[in-house]
C-alpha cells in the first residue's frame, strides 16, 4: 500500500486493529485496496482505495481520434469487454446520427451476450473461491475459455475484441461460425447442472453465502446499485428491456429476480442469468441466416472524422449493471469530453464501505466478489 | 403505464410553467433541462420527490475555459417513467465552488469526489472530498482542458534515449524502429 495509507489512527483504542487488504487479494477481479479497522473479527469500518489501475483513459480518449479510441475503451472494463466499445460506438453514432444496418445490429448483440456468459462464469466461479472452493473457479474459467475461443475466431482477440466500429462491425462472421457457437452454447447448457450441483446445492457455499452482505431494495435504490446486485433485491429492472437498445426489443427473454438481497441471491441471479442469455444467444443464432445486407454502415474517412457539436448520454446493460457514456463532440475530429459511468463506480466503493461494517473478516472478500465489482471501471 | 404518461406530462407542463429553465424532449426517454446553477438543487428536489427519479446516474463535468465555466450534468432516471432526465448546468469557473446534492442523491458523493479530484470544483456538504485515485498527485487537476500532459511530462521527467544493444546491431544492418515517435501522425497531441 501507498505511504499516506499506512497513517495509523492517532489514538486507537485498544481493542481495535487495523488490517489492509489488498491491492492483490482473492476478493476482487483487479488490484483494489480495502483498509479495514477491526475488533477481533468483526469489521468496525472499511474503506476503499482504488487508483492502483487509472491510467487516464478519459484525458487521454481527448487526445485522439474518434476512430483511434476504440482501441482505449474496451480496456476500461477487462472481463467484460464488449458492453464498453458498443456503448462507445452508440453514442458515436448518435452524435453523427449514423444509421446501424440490421446485422450488425445483431451481430452486437451475440457479442455482448456472448460476453456475458464469460463475464459470469469468471464472477461466480470467484464467488465460490472465495468461500474456499476453487473447483467451480476452475470449471468456470475452462468454460469461459471456449467462448474466449469463439472471438478468437470471431475477430482475433481473445480479451479485448475492437470487434465494433461507428457505424457497424468489422467483418463478418466466418463460415460454419453459427454452428460453432451453437454447439458451445450447447454444451454450457449442459454444464449447469453440474453447477448447480457443485455449488449451489452445496452446503458449505450455501451456509457461506446465505445472510452475508445484506442490502434492501430501498438501499439498493437508495445508492444507486444495479444490474444483478439489484435485481437480487427483488426489482426487476434491465435497461435491455426497459430502456431498449440495439435489437433487445425484439427478444424474448425473462428478467430474472430473487428476493433476499444478499450474497447467495446475487450469486443465484447470475446463475440463472446464464441461462437467459444463452436463450438469447439461441434466438439470435436463428435469425442471424434470414438478415442479409452490409455489417456497417459507409462512414466518412476515419482519419479526417468531424463528429457533429453535441452531447449524448447512452446506457447499456454490461454484466455487472448500468454502463453509460456521457459524449460529449465540439464538431472536432478529437472528442472534447468522454465520461464512463461504470457500475462498479457505486459498487465497490459506497456499497462495499456500508456492506462491511459489522461482518465478519472472512466474509469481506466474499461480499466483494458476489457485489462483482470491476476496478478498471472505477479509475478508469 | 398511463400513470407514467399521466405523471410524464404533468412533468412537462412543470417544467414548461416554471422560469429559468429551458427543456427539450430529445426522445421520449430522453428529455434535457438546462437550469440555472442555483435552480438546479429544487430541480433535483423535485425530480426525485415528486417525479419519481430517484436513480442518479451519473454527475458528469465538462471544462469550457474560452466561457470560464465548467458545466455540471445530472442524470437522473425514474424506474416508473422509464425516462432520463440530463439536468445541465453552468458554474463559473473560479473559484470553482458548488453545492452538493448528497442530501438529495446518496451516490453523488462519488461523483462529487471524482470531480473534485480531476477537474478541483468544490462540492460545499459532500461528505468526503479526500482524495481516492490520485493519492500521490501534487499537480493541478489533470482533467481542466489547460492541463497539458505532454508538457507536464517534459518538465518533471527526463527522457532516456532507449538505445539498447540489439537495437544498434538492427540498426548497424539498417534496420531500426520504423516510425519514431515524434513522426508519428496521429498519436501525439
Amino acid at each position: 500500500m501507498r505511504p499516506e495509507n499506512y497513517e495509523t489512527q492517532r489514538q486507537p483504542p485498544s481493542h481495535e486493529y487495523e488490517l489492509n487488504i489488498g491491492p492483490n487479494h482473492p476478493g476482487i477481479e483487479g488490484n483494489y485496496a480495502f483498509k479495514l479497522r477491526l475488533h477481533g473479527d468483526e469489521v468496525i469500518e472499511g474503506r476503499a482505495d482504488a487508483g492502483y489501475l487509472h491510467r487516464g483513459f478519459e484525458k487521454l480518449m481527448e487526445g485522439r481520434l474518434w476512430i483511434q479510441n476504440l482501441a482505449i475503451t474496451p480496456r476500461i472494463c477487462v472481463p467484460d469487454p464488449v458492453p464498453m466499445e458498443i456503448s462507445y460506438c452508440l453514442a458515436v453514432e448518435d452524435l453523427c446520427g449514423l444509421e446501424v444496418p440490421e446485422r450488425a445490429k445483431w451481430l452486437r448483440v451475440l457479442q455482448a451476450e456472448l460476453s456475458r456468459l464469460a463475464a459470469h462464469l469468471f464472477t461466480f466461479g470467484g464467488h465460490a473461491a472465495t468461500t474456499g472452493m476453487y473447483t467451480p473457479m476452475f470449471w468456470g474459467m475452462a468454460d469461459r475459455d471456449l467462448i474466449l475461443d469463439l472471438f478468437e475466431e470471431l475477430c482475433g482477440g481473445r480479451v479485448y475484441h475492437i470487434y465494433n466500429i461507428p457505424g457497424g462491425v468489422r467483418r463478418d462472421m466466418p463460415p460454419g461460425f453459427i454452428e460453432r457457437v451453437s454447439n458451445t452454447i450447447d454444451y454450457l447448457e449442459s454444464r449447469l447442472p453440474d453447477y448447480d450441483n457443485l455449488m449451489f446445492r452445496n452446503r458449505v457455499f450455501v451456509k457461506r453465502a446465505r445472510g452475508v452482505g445484506v442490502i434492501s431494495q430501498q438501499h439498493a435504490l437508495d445508492w444507486a446499485v444495479t444490474g444483478p446486485n439489484l435485481r437480487a433485491t427483488g426489482l426487476a429492472f434491465d435497461v435491455r428491456r426497459d430502456d431498449p437498445y440495439l435489437v433487445y426489443d425484439q427478444l424474448d427473454f425473462d428478467i430474472v429476480t430473487e428476493d433476499a438481497g444478499d450474497a447467495w441471491a446475487r450469486a443465484l441471479v447470475r446463475r440463472k442469468e446464464l441461462f437467459e442469455s444463452i436463450k438469447i444467444i439461441r434466438q439470435v443464432l436463428a435469425k442471424l441466416p434470414e438478415i442479409e445486407g452490409p455489417i456497417r454502415c459507409p462512414i466518412p474517412n476515419p482519419l479526417a472524422w468531424n463528429v457533429p457539436a453535441g452531447s449524448t448520454y447512452v446506457r447499456m446493460e454490461s454484466s455487472k449493471g448500468e454502463l453509460a457514456w456521457y459524449v460529449v463532440s465540439n464538431g472536432g475530429e478529437k472528442p472534447y469530453r468522454t465520461h464512463v459511468r461504470g457500475p462498479s463506480q457505486m459498487h465497490a466503493v459506497q456499497v462495499l464501505e456500508k456492506l462491511s461494517v459489522g461482518c465478519r473478516i472472512e466474509d469481506v472478500a466474499q461480499i466483494m466478489f458476489s457485489l462483482d465489482a470491476c476496478p478498471p471501471e472505477v479509475d478508469r | 403505464m398511463t400513470k407514467g404518461k399521466e405523471l410524464s406530462t404533468w412533468l412537462d407542463k412543470v417544467l414548461s410553467e416554471l422560469e429559468g429553465i429551458e427543456f427539450r424532449r430529445k426522445s421520449s426517454r430522453r428529455l434535457r433541462v438546462d437550469v440555472a446553477a442555483d435552480a438546479l438543487p429544487a430541480l433535483l428536489e423535485l425530480l426525485r420527490g415528486r417525479a419519481s427519479y430517484v436513480h442518479l446516474s451519473a454527475i458528469s463535468c465538462v471544462d469550457w475555459p474560452d466561457d470560464g465555466a465548467f458545466e455540471l450534468v445530472y442524470h437522473v432516471w425514474s424506474y416508473e417513467l422509464q425516462s432520463l432526465v440530463s439536468a445541465h448546468t453552468r458554474i463559473p469557473r473560479e473559484p470553482g465552488v458548488y453545492i452538493s446534492v448528497y442530501d438529495i442523491y446518496t451516490p453523488a458523493a462519488f461523483f462529487e469526489r471524482d470531480i473534485h479530484e480531476m477537474f478541483g470544483v468544490y462540492f460545499e456538504g459532500s461528505p468526503d472530498m479526500s482524495k481516492f485515485i490520485l493519492t500521490e498527485w501534487d499537480g493541478p487537476p489533470p482533467m481542466r482542458k489547460d492541463f497539458d500532459s505532454e508538457a507536464w511530462v517534459n518538465d518533471h521527467f527526463d527522457w532516456q534515449d532507449y538505445n539498447p544493444e540489439w537495437l544498434k546491431e538492427i540498426v548497424a544492418q539498417g534496420g531500426g524502429i520504423a516510425i519514431r515517435p515524434d513522426e508519428q501522425r496521429f498519436s501525439r497531441k
